[in-house]
């Protein structure tokens, strides 16, 4: 196309454009497996899923065309504002806005710092020279490999009012049958589970780095702190993004736990988004799957806008902040 | 600032105290937090040991810290109601093995590819996947059916004479539950990530050497991320090993039933004999625990190998 | 080209796994029978298969190992029988409804499945079940030979879509040991609300956490108030609920009183989810439960003495609700005849009655109300009178499980924030209307 100065240059050009498709066609054999899936699971269920959002679909009889009612009830913009006394309420659902978006915020908020900065600082501390790693490492992805159902069911029989935790520590609260508490203590579930899972990671992370950065940066003369700061952390940062990002997905989505241990109660105070998705697609006498179909998109919406930001703010730190 | 600098012999920065105090306290800190937390993880299955050891008729009574009566009824009872344990042991074998093999080797060759290759479209698929982990499983889950078992079009795409199938016909089979598994968003993105951190120059010393992208991967990328592979390995085994939503709407048969969905026989319609779902989650719970501890000298291997960064 | 060879060999060995997994040949036929109480023997029959041999594939939830290894010995004896016919038993052992559900939409649902009777609404509107009355007129089956508020149940637009297999009423189950400890005479099926709530009061001791009735705020306990107080969950063409007439609001109010007068509690008050729990342990002297916590006591709390009475008549008389469930077959089923033939053997006298004998669940048919096994055993012989004596179906349309969800939670907002009955209730029915102007 456009006409170079010299053969030789012309030549490397072609060169290096034939060594591009090369990498390219590499790249796609190596990606061959995972597009297989892609396109034939993933795009062709989420695509299913999208069409099934502008339907009204009950799973016994097949789904008729609903356009944007599905995402209108259940954003229920009417009950955003006070209505007159008298006024009918209107024909939509505000669980979502009025319980399921706040208390998913809130779970995500509280659940993703905290299970991060516990799995960061277990990780570090694994990686330091102690005895007995093999066996902490063991003890700490236990409650990993229990199924969550299954912790879970062991949290309600610990967490009941007349359970272990009352009784180790003197108190008298009635875990998650008050809707003061039971939010907090599916928090906690949550956090106990996927601590060892991020630790694991983290650790594998901060292997990666190379000793040779920390030795030079030694022989600088930096200090543990600046080391720390300076190497560790940004050698990190691919993992943090992933752990965190995967946490955020994670949380948004928290599912099992609620499932086994409340059910959503007492008093909506632990229904979630994932939970409400579930209610309205499976459990409903009269299943609502396209109006639980608009929600997951509106869900993969708000994750992809929070994932996003938490991208920026992992991977765009490392140059601002110095 | 500028006076704290000149002021000589120069006193001790805040940072500077900080790291001498760390220094003293650093062993004895992390033993701390270690010890509290293997506490707090062991705590819920040593309880759950006991619940388990108890009869199921003095479950409830005290002592709740000790196995007081004694009894292995309840492990004897979920071996002998359910014939079929041992063949639901090899099906979740079968499933969780064949999936993490597959899953590792696919996600490590995709996630290479996104940290190291330039290819058109990359920065587009890369976020598709972000983004198609974002889609809760609840919307996905009939589709996904659709695609293993019964086809998307009903009795299939008829082109002429010939009706071609529209989905896989794997129901009640268990390359129904494998299938799907083999490769997934979230094991592509952490092997990304990794990647992304590992340094470049052996691989670049490699490519002088006249190494292609293949040999590269298997002969130097692959050995060198053994830690990484084995923890997305542990993760997809434990994960394949406990799943439950997506086996029991595939597997339809007893005999085709995996572990899980075998000892969930024991949650009851009106009532949970709890003692017996514990005991059963016991059962579900120890090959992974001894998968782990065998695995375990290949992480400590790797932790050997990168020399022991003291604090 | 390497790297495309390394992919074909990759795709070779995945299909290599996926045919190793495929499913066994039909011809060997594997069954588990119990032969004997907790003696379980795994038989492999080889048979010669006629090529015609039709398939009925049978899903319902897997109630229990013990329960399942019954039914299976009752298919293989349907089997024996029936050479022509093969049965494939799939049980469901997780989320019933939405596996169910999904089948059905994927059209690769069981020719016989379950139905309970609080889904049955959905299932009857949207046309996927067979009508069974030509079925049932081809072996001379009636109606008449159940219960009929069961079969009733079951059918919809003059046509039965169902056969009850078994059902449940609520009994009012009491600690013996607890009325001998405050002298106070054991109840009996003509008691009343007063006597309930006389013997509540002189049955609690809450220093020692022992309360005399369990009061949960459960959807399946307290309607059946509701009934006795000349009330309705909902109006009988179930376009509208009446949890906010006086009547439901007054037993309401009853009905929590007994926590506000600490007579009654929930289960967690006392640290359990399940009032079955805190029956077995001796803290709650009366609860409201079905026949399935007979078993239940009898492997968790073999030593508790109690006896099992229908519930005492409110101010305008018996209420009671019923559980039961049906076998119905699909709409798409290829063998309805076999599939009938199943349901028959399984609903049939000889069936019922070995079902009731093995203690799991009450049977349907009529004649068999007058069995040995009801004589001797006077604690499910309450829940079977339970049957005839004003139930109604547990079961509110098309918004089932949404009545359900708010009369929870109606009465959780008056244990848990103190929220005036009255209130309470009418939020509920609003919340419902609401409901059920979503549906249209």
């Amino acid at each position: 196309m456009s006409t170079s100065s010299t053969p030789l240059a012309s030549a490397l050009a072609l060169r290096q454009k034939a060594r591009r498709r090369r990498e390219a066609l590499t790249a796609y054999t190596f990606l061959l497996p995972y597009l297989f899936i892609f396109l034939v699971f993933t795009v062709f269920s989420i695509g299913y899923a999208f069409y099934l959002s502008f339907t009204r679909y009950n799973l016994l009889s097949p789904p008729q065309w609903w356009g944007l009612e599905g995402y209108r009830r259940v954003l229920c913009i009417e009950s955003w504002f006070p209505r007159p006394e008298n006024a009918p309420k209107p024909v939509c659902d505000d669980l979502f806005i009025r319980k399921a978006l706040p208390n998913t915020f809130k779970y995500t908020a509280i659940v993703v710092p905290t299970q991060t900065l516990i799995s960061l600082i277990l990780a570090f501390a694994m990686d330091q020279k102690i005895r007995f790693r093999r066996l902490f490492r063991t003890i700490f992805y236990l409650p990993s490999v229990t199924s969550s159902v299954v912790i879970s069911l062991i949290f309600v029989w610990l967490f009941s009012p007349l359970g272990v935790i009352n009784q180790i520590f003197h108190l008298k609260i009635n875990w998650l049958n008050d809707p003061r508490y039971a939010f907090y203590t599916i928090m906690m579930v949550n956090i106990f589970t996927t601590s060892g899972t991020l630790m694991l990671i983290f650790l594998a992370g901060l292997q990666d780095i190379p000793t040779a950065l920390y030795e030079a940066a030694a022989i600088d003369g930096a200090n543990k702190l600046q080391i720390f700061r300076y190497i560790t952390i940004p050698m990190l940062r691919p993992v943090i993004f992933f752990v965190v990002t995967v946490g955020v997905i994670g949380c948004f989505q928290v599912f099992d736990q609620i499932y086994v241990m409340t059910a959503g109660g007492p008093l909506d105070s632990t229904t979630t988004i994932a939970y409400l998705i579930y209610k309205w697609a499976f459990r409903d006498t009269t299943v609502k799957m396209g109006q639980a179909s608009a929600l997951a998109f509106i869900l993969a919406l708000i994750i992809f806008v929070v994932t996003m930001l938490q991208r920026r703010v992992i991977e765009g730190s490392g140059t601002v902040g110095q | 600032m500028t006076i704290l600098t000149q002021a000589r012999p120069r006193p001790l920065s805040l940072s500077d105290r900080l790291i001498l105090w760390y220094d003293r306290f650093k062993t004895p800190l992390f033993y701390l937090i270690l010890i509290l937390w293997a506490i707090v993880c062991l705590a819920p299955l040593y309880f759950t040991l006991v619940f388990s050891l108890k009869p199921v008729a003095n479950a409830y009574d005290p002592p709740l810290f000790w196995p007081i009566p004694f009894t292995l009824d309840n492990f004897r009872d979920v071996i002998g109601a359910l014939p079929l344990f041992p063949r639901w042991l090899l099906n979740s074998l079968i499933v969780s093995l064949t999936v993490t093999i597959l899953r590792v080797l696919f996600c490590a060759m995709g996630g290479y590819a996104f940290a190291r290759m330039d290819f058109p479209l990359k920065g587009v698929l890369f976020n598709a996947m972000l983004v198609s982990m974002m889609i809760p499983g609840q919307v996905t889950l009939i589709p996904a059916f659709l695609v293993v078992g019964p086809g998307i079009i009903r009795g299939g795409l008829k082109i002429g004479d010939i009706t071609l199938p529209t989905g896989f016909g794997l129901i009640d089979n268990l390359g129904g539950v494998i299938l799907p598994g083999i490769v997934t968003a979230f094991g592509i993105f952490m092997m990304t990530q990794f990647y992304k951190s590992l340094p470049r120059e052996l691989e670049e010393a490699a490519m002088m050497d006249g190494l292609g992208r293949w040999g590269i991967f298997f002969r130097i990328v692959l050995p060198l991320s053994q830690t990484q592979l084995l923890t997305l390995a542990l993760l997809t085994f434990q994960g394949e090993w406990n799943a439950f939503m997506w086996p029991l709407v595939i597997l339809r048969t007893p005999e085709n039933f995996t572990l899980p969905l075998g000892l969930n026989w024991f949650r009851g319609e009106y009532y949970t004999l709890i003692s017996k779902v514990l005991a059963g989650s016991l059962f579900n719970t120890l090959p992974i625990l001894i998968l782990f501890f065998l695995f375990q000298r290949y992480f400590v291997q790797s932790i050997a190998g990168t020399g022991l960064k003291e604090g | 080209m390497k790297a495309l060879r390394m992919t074909m060999i990759l795709t070779a060995m995945l299909a290599l796994i996926l045919a190793a997994c495929a499913p066994a040949t039909p011809q060997v036929v594997k069954e588990t029978v119990e032969v004997e109480k907790s003696v379980v023997v795994t038989q492999e029959v080889v048979k010669e298969v006629p090529a015609q041999r039709a398939v009925v594939r049978l899903s319902g939830w897997a109630a229990s190992p013990e329960e399942t290894a019954l039914l299976q010995s009752l298919l293989l004896d349907f089997t024996a029988e029936n050479p022509d016919i093969v049965v494939k038993y799939e049980p469901i052992t997780g989320d019933f409804w939405a596996t169910l559900k999904t089948s059905i939409a994927a059209g690769t649902e069981p020719d016989i499945y379950y139905m309970d009777i609080f889904q049955f609404p959905a299932f009857v509107q949207d046309d996927v079940m067979l009508p069974l009355d030509d079925l049932m007129a081809s072996t001379g089956t009636k109606k008449e030979e159940f219960i009929p508020s069961l079969i009733d149940a079951f059918s919809a637009n003059g046509k039965v879509y169902g056969i009850p297999k078994d059902f449940n009423t609520l009994g009012l189950f009491y600690n013996k040991d607890l009325f001998t400890q405050a002298g106070l005479a054991e109840p009996t099926d003509d008691w009343t609300w007063d006597d309930l709530k006389a013997a509540a009061q002189k049955l609690s001791n809450p220093a020692n956490n022992v309360y005399g009735l369990g009061v949960p705020a459960d959807a399946g306990r307290f309607p059946i108030f509701v009934f006795q107080n000349g009330g309705s969950i909902m109006t009988p063409d179930f376009q509208d609920t009446l949890l906010d007439a006086p009547e439901a609001i007054e037993a309401g109010k009853f009905y929590t009183s007994f926590r506000a007068e600490k007579i009654g509690a929930i289960p967690a008050d006392v640290g359990e989810g399940w009032q079955g729990t805190v029956f077995g342990k001796g803290q709650f002297a009366m609860v409201y439960e079905g026949g399935w916590l007979i078993p239940y006591l009898k492997q968790q709390f073999p030593n508790i003495n109690y006896g099992v009475v229908t519930p005492p008549a409110g101010p305008k008389g018996e209420g009671n609700l019923i559980f039961t469930v049906a076998y119905v077959i699909s709409k798409n089923s290829k063998n309805p005849e076999a599939a009938w033939r199943v349901i028959h053997y399984l609903t049939s006298e000889a069936a019922q009655k070995k079902v009731m004998e093995s203690g799991f669940a009450l049977p349907t048919r009529l004649s068999l109300q007058e069995s040995e096994y009801l004589k001797t055993n006077p604690a499910s012989a309450a829940i079977f009178r339970g049957a005839l004596q004003g139930a109604r179906p547990f079961m509110w349309g098309l918004v089932g499980s949404d009545v359900n969800e708010q009369m929870t939670k109606a009465l959780e907002r008056v244990y848990l924030e103190n929220m005036p009955v009255e209130e309470s209730f009418k939020q509920a029915a609003e919340v419902i209307r609401q409901k059920l102007a979503e549906l249209k």
